[in-house]
């Protein structure tokens, strides 16, 4: 064991004060709940063995970046520069705490105030926080925050809007954080076309908030939710559920009137990396700011006159409100968020634009490609697509899936995992890292299979 | 002051990448929806980045720095082994939705982890969804709450807390729809049975409770405690925030709970990262293993022998009246792995991990209670226990009230100036019912010789002049913040002319 320091050295120790035995110190604990017998599990390794296991078993894993792959559903294939791990992984940032003492904690303070103003500028909303556990969670406290703060001029109360096209997954996890509070989720009813019902929407008028996602489960970009804000007016909170990285060229949701901005942080900072840790956005106006769930940092001043960063607002969170917090959370996201940031800072302002124009073009070139196979059709022809499309296939999209998986392409999502429903649908997803050899590789396989269930 | 937005290179600059793959990419947005203006980032060169950050770095605190006594946050050593191994493209590039037989590796890594906290805790289920210790207890209610709906339980509508409970305690419980009742401790610090005994009833839905406290004390009636709660009809719930005191020495299954969340940020050293990311899985009893998240890993002897060399296949399985989700994929994946390789450093000696932890509190709490006497003389007045003990677990708590009423010196002051000794300082001011409270945690990865020192300057500044003291720190990057400044004219980011 060379993780502690003074084995070897018990006896020393517990002889300094007036102790006999190890035992001795659990000597409070109750016979009748003591353990007495050994933990039945395996024998201790040294580093070198857990790497070859930690090697063995990573290794069984087909990882994305080792075939052609169409999965997204949320996550990005990203690519993310060398400088973040290492230097997100320095020792001072990595093995800190939450920054409760400002005075030794001034560069985690900063990078996150940094981040703030970052998150800000890309959604168009003048708060973030330092961030939520990923963007499910962000929009279910996006929803419970929206309900604290239009709770009492709502004239439907307790009432909240979703979209029809909200991810499953992410329903779900809206609907644990809300059924315990008086929230009632009504469903915001979309068209034929994939798009918002904007006619259907005026029914949203006078409830707590609205939530919509663009793009949408299906990576469809909808024109209308920019007339949202305009329908359901003042006193209804627009919450928009974004891709970060389609914000470099599809307009800021803060600039057409959104109330709370929220999304997944991930393509910035970190891979896919198993579904976490990765780190959900969170952006408000500032009316939302003191019933807001989460950390922010503030600029201020030390004694000295000196500027200095610290966290603020504290009075909503649950180590000093307790049972009235404004959420549960404590431990956040923040290391990955420092990733995020560093992630952002490289890229740039024309960096982050030249990022979403990879995206968008690899989504167009395979969405021409793929609905060039016969039989194979967008499930809403019409839409605009950012990074991801469905399409409906002569047969169970999970075979397909099956099929295109035994000879070496990942070719998306079948969503009929997601609603029984749509089980001939497939999610396709594409990214910055989508080659035209991948595209192909995916049409082959794909036209073989539909050959094959059609003949 | 500079920033990051002092790097405004020219326009286009920065990151280099390939070419969209056609080049009028930005017609696939309808004009409508294209974004007017670009968010003002920086325009910076890689060099200016790496030295920006790694500038930052210095003027932040961390575990590698210097000691890092911070009670209830378990602030042990971070095996770097762990940093590489997430690395990994089987970890770092592998999607949650990928087919079973894609992702075989990681599923057992899961089955493992689930079954190792399944033992450790004495429960009968896991999931490792939950991404915090608070979205663990949050998680867990969520499943009290679906098992006493379906045994008709609707009036049970009261969670019980103690009043030294961890604030995310109560504020999870509030976020299922729960009223809190607050409990009293004793006057030893202790869980209080007739409080408890009181306010239990018909109505009560479970009782949150971490064992050993907040004050770093097992509760020497907690089978007692569960009894009362379990006649009445009420779940124990288990917080595990502390349990890096009692593991291999008992279980919260042994004591009665039927739920418990685990910090695998404190107990199996994924690094808390400047406050996160966590990971906060949950363990069951039987009886409520049926509402857990979905979904749980799973195995079955494998015809073919499986891919992992263990003879096993493994698959994602559904509990049949599952909650759904609280995250949105598989929970910190990243966090379960680097657990994962710290568990097996261990392995069935874990409990030496705890021995040491407990060695160490208890140590450091000797020499700082048991100074000798020339040294007391000259000390302005000696702290008290937050609450007597003969043995602390892994945390005490020092009660600084004797300090200030001779001197004025608070214990806000006395953590300020640990700050100028170098050492982080512990967590100040709770548990709340300790006046003047410094909580105390060394954990197992400090020498004596740390501990010794820490003592040593601990018992200084007791000696020191109260100003000196009061106006602390004093050789920290910036002198003591005013928070009421940043709580007033609120400065949440950069303004740009």
């Amino acid at each position: 064991m060379d993780q502690l320091p003074n084995l070897g050295r018990e006896q020393e120790m517990l002889q300094s004060m007036g102790l006999k035995s190890m035992d001795d110190l659990f000597s409070d604990i109750p016979e009748d709940v003591r353990r007495t017998d050994s933990l039945p599990l395996r024998g201790p390794q040294s580093e070198e063995e857990i790497w070859a296991d930690a090697q063995h078993l990573l290794g069984v894993n087909i990882d994305l970046d080792s075939r052609p792959s169409f999965l997204s559903a949320g996550l990005s294939r990203n690519f993310v520069p060398t400088m973040v791990p290492m230097l997100a992984t320095r020792g001072e940032f990595l093995t800190s705490y939450t920054p409760y003492q400002p005075e030794v904690s001034q560069g985690m303070l900063q990078a996150m105030w940094e981040f703030q103003t970052m998150v800000s500028e890309l959604v168009g909303l003048p708060v973030s926080n330092v961030s939520m556990y990923d963007a499910s969670t962000a929009a279910a406290e996006a929803i419970t925050c929206a309900v604290r703060v239009k709770g009492r001029k709502a004239t439907q109360k307790g009432v909240v809007y979703v979209s029809q096209f909200v991810p499953p997954h992410r329903m779900s996890v809206i609907e644990n954080y809300t059924q315990g509070v008086g929230i009632e989720l009504r469903t915001l009813e979309h068209g034929m076309d994939g798009r918002v019902n904007l006619e259907s929407a005026t029914e949203a008028q006078g409830a707590c908030a609205v939530y919509v996602e663009q793009p949408n489960a299906f990576g469809e970009l909808d024109e209308g939710i920019s007339q949202l804000k305009e329908i359901i007016g003042e006193n209804t909170a627009l919450i928009v559920g974004v891709d970060a990285v389609s914000l470099g060229i599809v307009e800021a949701p803060g600039n057409y009137g959104a109330d709370i901005v929220v999304g997944e942080g991930q393509p910035f900072g970190i891979g896919p990396t198993a579904g976490g840790p990765i780190y959900g956005l969170f952006a408000c106006k500032k009316d939302f700011l003191r019933l807001m769930p989460g950390r922010i940092v503030g600029k201020t001043l030390d004694e000295d006159g000196k500027d200095a960063f610290t966290l603020t607002l504290s009075t909503r969170e649950q180590h000093i409100r307790r049972h009235r917090a404004t959420s549960n959370i404590c431990s956040n996201e923040t290391l990955i968020a420092l990733m995020g940031a560093m992630h952002m800072a490289l890229l740039g302002p024309e960096g982050l634009q030249k990022l979403a124009l990879r995206v968008a073009a690899t989504t167009e070139v395979t969405k021409q490609a793929v609905t060039g196979i016969p039989g194979v059709e967008l499930v809403d022809p019409d839409t605009p697509n950012f990074r991801e499309f469905a399409v409906k296939l002569p047969g169970n999209a999970a075979d397909a899936v099956a099929y295109m998986d035994s000879v070496g392409v990942l070719g998306g999502f079948p969503m009929g995992d997601w609603w029984e429903s749509m089980s001939s649908c497939l999610l396709i997803g594409c990214d910055e890292r989508t080659t035209k050899s991948d595209i192909d590789a995916l049409v082959s396989s794909l036209s073989e299979w539909v050959e094959e269930v059609s003949a | 002051m500079s920033d990051i937005f002092q790097f405004n290179g020219a326009e286009g600059s920065g990151w280099a990448q390939p070419e969209p793959i056609i080049d009028d990419s930005l017609n696939t947005i309808p004009a409508s929806l294209r974004r007017a203006n670009l968010p003002r980032w920086p325009r910076a060169s890689e060099p200016e980045l790496v030295r920006h950050y790694t500038l930052l770095s210095q003027r932040n605190f961390g575990i590698d720095t210097g000691f890092y006594p911070l009670g209830s946050c378990t602030m042990k050593h971070n095996p770097r082994i762990n940093e590489r191994i997430v690395q990994l493209p089987g970890i770092d590039r592998v999607h949650p939705l990928q087919p079973e037989h894609q992702i075989q590796g990681l599923l057992s890594i899961y089955f493992e982890m689930q079954e190792m906290l399944e033992i450790c805790a004495g429960m009968d289920q896991v999931t490792l969804q939950p991404v915090a210790g608070a979205q663990g207890e949050f998680t867990a209610i969520r499943c009290i709450q679906e098992y006493h709906r379906s045994n008709g339980d609707h009036q049970r509508d009261k969670v019980i807390v103690p009043d030294s409970a961890h604030g995310t305690n109560p504020a999870s419980a509030a976020m299922c729809g729960y009223e809190i009742v607050e409990i009293p401790s004793g006057d030893d610090g202790r869980l209080d049975l007739e409080a408890l005994r009181a306010a239990v009833g018909e109505d009560t839905a479970a009782m949150m409770i971490t064992n050993p406290s907040t004050l770093g004390i097992f509760e020497p009636e907690i089978a007692k405690a569960a009894e009362i709660v379990h006649t009445a009809g009420g779940q124990m719930y288990y917080d595990g925030a502390n349990f890096n005191a009692i593991l291999g020495k008992t279980d919260p299954g042994r004591m009665g709970f039927d739920a418990v969340h685990y910090n695998l940020h404190k107990t199996f050293s994924q690094p808390h990262g400047g406050g996160g990311p966590g990971s906060g899985p949950i363990g069951v009893k039987e009886h409520l293993a049926e509402f857990l998240p979905s979904p749980i890993a799973d195995r079955e002897v494998a015809e073919d022998g499986g891919v992992t060399g263990d003879g096993y296949r493994y698959f994602w399985r559904t509990p049949d009246s599952t909650i759904g989700k609280v995250q949105q994929w598989h929970g910190n994946a990243g966090a379960v792995v680097r657990a994962w390789a710290y568990y097996r450093r261990y392995g069935k000696e874990l409990e030496l991990m705890s021995e040491h932890a407990v060695l160490n509190a208890n140590y450091l709490r000797y020499q700082i209670m048991n100074a000798n006497s020339d040294k007391r003389d000259a000390i302005h007045c000696m702290p008290i226990d937050g609450a007597p003990a003969e043995v602390v677990k892994h945390e005490f708590t020092l009660s600084m009230q004797p300090l200030k009423e001779t001197t004025g010196v608070t214990g806000k002051d006395v953590a300020k100036r640990l700050l100028d000794y170098g050492y982080m300082s512990p967590t100040l001011y709770f548990p709340m019912i300790v006046p003047e409270c410094l909580m105390i945690e060394p954990t197992e990865t400090e020498s004596r010789e740390v501990l010794d020192k820490f003592a040593e300057d601990f018992l200084t500044i007791l000696s020191e002049d109260p100003e000196l003291v009061q106006t602390a720190p004093h050789d920290t990057d910036v002198r003591r913040v005013d928070e009421v400044l940043a709580a007033r004219s609120l400065v949440l980011r950069k303004e740009f002319d």
